[in-house]
């Protein structure tokens, strides 16, 4: 257990500071071309195997004292440094652009579009996010490319930096480069109808929740829950099941507004999930609506930019 | 990629390419196993079959290493090497499944490449060698091209013309080593002269056409009649045949008396690229009394090699003309023997010595007599069976080669009490006075006497006072049309054949001095010709580097200012070029200029001013304008500066 932690952590501080690094070589921006600065090289596996025939080939051939094994050697050891070459001039050059922040919900897989160009061919590119293991081989290259972006929480990420690999024309070498575009993506709360609702009809999930006298919802309590709703006799009852009344807001009183009441941790998180559910079906029916949230109130209007922009500050509250 | 059916049959040729060129290190049985397993390879990439599982591979692989193993006594350690390194290869080839294997597949291709020119120099052969190379380089390359990707020749030309020079300027100037350690070598039969000689041996050698060894003179060409290369010296005598003696000769390195090189003898200076022989004499003419590193000097002034010669060997010789020295009462002792039987020889070599006490004049006297009696010189003499086989030579066939002469004349020297020995070597060779080398060929196989006189071995051949155009001219000029073309069988007989052979065989000459006879000391000699041209070659390259950085230069300067700007933007662009890094593209030089006045209280005075100027110089195009834009701008130095570190601070 604790060797693993040790390694993890030795890995996270290895990232750390070759994050550091970049950051520093290479700061975000809008479109990034592949220069000398930002293209690493190193052999391979397959290189190193490649030193070593070089080297059996060189004892031959000194041993033999013959030149014609010597000449050989010699080829592949010229081979091999102009491979460096050769695996540099594939990568250099390439320009990456990406020009729409990509968007999507916290249970969806996202995909990243990255356009592409460059003035001459590029082969077998390898892409993929840094710490990503999904990658995209690239035979030939195209004018966009579609990478799956890291799952997670909601919320506003800088897209993480593109590893983008190439080990043409003999796989001795393997040229690398980190590239950071100056573009963010956006995860929205999960679209989900959470909160039983007046004007709803009562079957959706009804039956799963025991109902009070006075219509309200007895529900498990969860972090950040106001305390105010607490049925403390059932606490008292029963200390490890805390139960709370569950608040019922009205939105029926403003039917094109999407209201989220204050909240922390868990119960923040099911109002966001319905909301991001309420925006979608109110843009689906054609309506205006605007937002309210606590301390920011986004007027009435429609449409994808306005949907767009409410689902954004869901994503950040 | 695995499941392209070119590569496959690529690599499966390549493999049968290698297969050819080793064959010599494989019996027969061996190669049919691995045609066998190349063509069922073939065979189910052509007709899109599956091959075999690799549990059947691996057992075959397992049955046939079993077998080669058994077989490693008679292969030797190299050839078992090989067979095994090229069984890996064909077993990987029939149960290819992995990119990781065609990987490992690529490299022991490369390295059984290398392994060809342990068998191979010749040029021909060496040539072909790295075509095979070449395709194993092209296979490497499809591994990690795309699918269906072509060559791009222009990028491949490039590549080429980069790797040459890379390429030839490491093999002339990378520091070369000696062996590190003894290796395996190839079991193959010895050519050229035996350990013993007997009346036969030497035909059978003069039958061979090939190449025995080639020389380059530093000086003129020494006379035909100097031209022996002594390569053994056959010491003892058992009656029939002469053997080299167990005499310690390549124990010790031996030092040649360096006192008797006095200035009054000629000296002689010669380089000589020995072909492949698996036997460590080499060949030398007189008295070498230095050579290169690579081979040894021996008592009795021969010259041998520190192993078997296995490869085209080049050595560097210094000596100078004049008889070997006698070594010691033991050697002299050695060559009084006469052998056992030829009583008749003996009797006569009695009575020679009785009217000839001298040697020098029993010497003569012999020569005399080979010369005066009905003595032939033939290729093809009859069989002499028996014990006397000197005594039947001499008196009743009196047919015979250099051998039986030298044998004869030995044997009668000694029965006179005088010491002497049979020599092998060579006599003659073809001079080649356009590429100027003497070429020896095995049919320039020879044998003579030394018989010991005041204390020095002198050089007897008896053969020449027989048939001295032997030995001025050629071997074919002595022989009878019928025994010449004996010599030249088949198609050696077509001149124009006989012409291109000569050429290839030019070639392969610069061939051989220039890649395989370059060493260390050629080495050494380039890095001091080097030296010597260091200055000159410092200023070649200073030269062109001036000339492309000039170019680079301007190529940069043109491209900075884009033709067609006004010349007041030119003046400013050049005079704030570090303030205007800051500029975004699409906004107007003087939209920015009041920008920065606005951000930059301090100067906005002359910022707001220049702009003014700016614009008046550039719209309304008038001259005083750009001449107060300069004055503006050379007096507002200071202040540049100083809106330059701000900006930069900022």
């Amino acid at each position: 257990m604790s060797d693993l932690t040790l390694k993890q952590r030795l890995y996270q501080r290895y990232l750390a500071v070759i994050g550091r690094y970049l950051d520093k070589r290479q700061p975000p921006a809008d479109r990034v071309t592949l220069v000398q600065k930002l293209i690493f090289i190193l052999p391979t596996r397959y290189g190193w195997w490649f030193v070593l025939l070089i080297t059996l080939l060189y004892l031959l051939g000194t041993n033999y004292q013959n030149n014609l094994i010597l000449l050989l050697c010699y080829l592949l050891l010229s081979l091999f440094l102009l491979s460096i070459v050769l695996v540099y001039q594939n990568m250099r050059g390439l320009t990456l652009q990406c020009r729409t922040a990509p968007a999507g919900f916290a249970s969806e897989k996202l995909n990243a579009v990255l356009q592409l160009s460059a003035d001459k061919p590029h082969l077998m590119l390898n892409f993929s996010f840094m710490q990503q293991q999904h990658s995209v081989l690239m035979p030939g290259l195209s004018a966009e490319l579609t990478l799956p972006l890291p799952a997670g929480r909601r919320g506003k990420y800088a897209l993480p930096r593109i590893k983008i690999s190439s080990q043409y024309p003999f796989g001795l070498w393997r040229a690398w480069s980190y590239v950071a575009l100056a573009q963010d993506y956006w995860l929205y709360p999960r679209a989900e109808k959470m909160l039983q609702q007046h004007d709803d009809s009562p079957v959706a999930d009804s039956g799963q929740q025991p109902q009070t006298q006075s219509g309200d919802i007895l529900a498990p309590y969860r972090s950040g829950d106001s305390l105010r709703h607490m049925v403390w006799k059932r606490l008292a009852r029963d200390p490890q099941n805390p139960v709370v009344r569950q608040q019922q807001f009205s939105p029926e009183a403003e039917p094109c507004w999407v209201v989220v009441t204050p909240a922390t941790g868990e119960a923040l998180e099911r109002r966001l999930s319905h909301a991001a559910w309420q925006l979608l079906a109110l843009e689906q029916s054609a309506q205006r609506y605007g937002l309210k949230l606590p301390g920011l109130t986004l007027p009435q209007s429609c449409g994808a930019a306005h949907l767009q922009r409410c689902l954004q500050e869901l994503a950040l509250c | 990629m695995l499941k392209q059916k070119n590569v496959l049959l690529l690599w499966a040729g390549l493999q049968l390419g290698i297969l050819l060129l080793l064959q010599q290190a494989f019996s027969g049985w061996i190669i049919g196993v691995f045609l066998l397993l190349l063509l069922y390879r073939v065979d189910s990439v052509l007709r899109n079959r599956a091959t075999l599982s690799l549990k059947w591979v691996n057992l075959l692989a397992g049955v046939v290493a079993i077998a080669l193993f058994v077989n490693l006594r008679q292969a030797g350690v190299l050839h078992f090497m090989l067979q095994i390194l090229l069984l890996a290869a064909v077993a990987r080839l029939l149960a290819l499944q992995h990119l990781y294997e065609a990987r490992q597949l690529v490299w022991v291709h490369y390295f059984l490449i290398g392994c060809c020119f342990i068998l191979h120099q010749d040029m021909a052969i060496a040539m072909l060698v790295f075509g095979v190379f070449l395709l194993n380089v092209y296979s490497h390359y499809r591994l990690f091209a795309p699918t269906g990707a072509q060559l791009n020749w222009p990028q491949t030309g490039r590549a080429v013309l980069i790797i040459l020079p890379l390429w030839l300027g490491m093999f002339l100037l990378f520091p070369r080593l000696p062996a590190f350690w003894q290796i395996p070598d190839a079991n193959v039969a010895a050519t050229g002269l035996g350990d013993s000689i007997d009346p036969g041996s030497i035909e059978k050698l003069v039958q061979d056409d090939s190449l025995a060894f080639r020389v380059e003179f530093d000086g003129p060409l020494p006379p035909r009649q100097q031209l022996y290369w002594r390569a053994r010296l056959y010491e003892e005598f058992d009656g029939r045949s002469w053997h080299v003696a167990a005499l310690p000769r390549t124990a010790a390195r031996y030092t040649a008396p360096s006192a008797e090189a006095d200035n009054d003898t000629a000296t002689l200076s010669y380089r000589v690229i020995a072909e492949a022989s698996r036997q460590t004499s080499l060949y030398a003419l007189a008295r070498p009394l230095s050579t290169s590193a690579n081979v040894r000097l021996n008592a009795g002034d021969l010259i041998s090699a520190p192993k078997p010669v296995s490869q085209r060997l080049s050595y560097q010789v210094n000596g100078i003309y004049g008889p070997p020295a006698l070594l010691s009462a033991q050697e002299q002792q050695l060559n009084l023997a006469p052998g056992a039987g030829n009583p008749a020889t003996k009797q006569f070599a009695a009575e020679l010595l009785q009217q000839y006490p001298q040697p020098a004049q029993l010497v003569q006297a012999l020569t005399e007599h080979f010369r005066s009696q009905p003595f032939y010189y033939s290729l093809t003499p009859p069989l002499l069976p028996g014990a006397n086989s000197v005594d039947q030579f001499l008196f009743n066939s009196r047919t015979g080669f250099c051998s039986h002469y030298a044998s004869a004349t030995a044997v009668i020297l000694r029965a006179a009490g005088i010491a002497a020995r049979v020599v092998g070597g060579y006599q003659g060779g073809q001079w080649h006075p356009q590429q100027n080398y003497l070429a020896v060929r095995q049919r320039e196989a020879h044998a003579w006497v030394e018989y010991l006189d005041n204390g020095v071995w002198q050089q007897f051949d008896p053969t020449a006072a027989v048939a001295p155009e032997r030995i001025l001219n050629d071997l074919d000029a002595v022989l009878p049309q019928a025994q010449r073309d004996l010599l030249n069988a088949g198609w050696r007989q077509l001149a124009f054949l006989q012409a291109a052979r000569q050429q290839l065989m030019h070639l392969d000459y610069y061939w051989s001095v220039w890649v395989l006879g370059f060493n260390d000391n050629s080495q050494q000699q380039l890095w001091r010709q080097l030296k010597q041209q260091l200055p000159a070659i410092a200023a070649t390259i200073a030269a062109i580097l001036a000339l492309l950085l000039l170019f680079a230069g301007s190529y940069l300067l043109k491209r900075r200012v884009p033709a067609g700007l006004p010349p007041a933007t030119m003046l400013l662009q050049r005079a704030l070029r570090p303030v205007l890094l800051l500029k975004t593209p699409s906004q107007p030089l003087s939209v920015y200029l009041q920008q920065l006045a606005i951000s930059q209280p301090q100067h906005r005075e002359w910022l707001q001013q220049l702009a003014d100027v700016y614009e008046q110089a550039v719209y309304a195009d008038r001259p005083q304008a750009l001449m107060q834009l300069a004055a503006l701008l050379k007096h507002r130095r200071q202040q540049i500066k100083q809106l330059r570190s701000s900006i930069k601070n900022a």
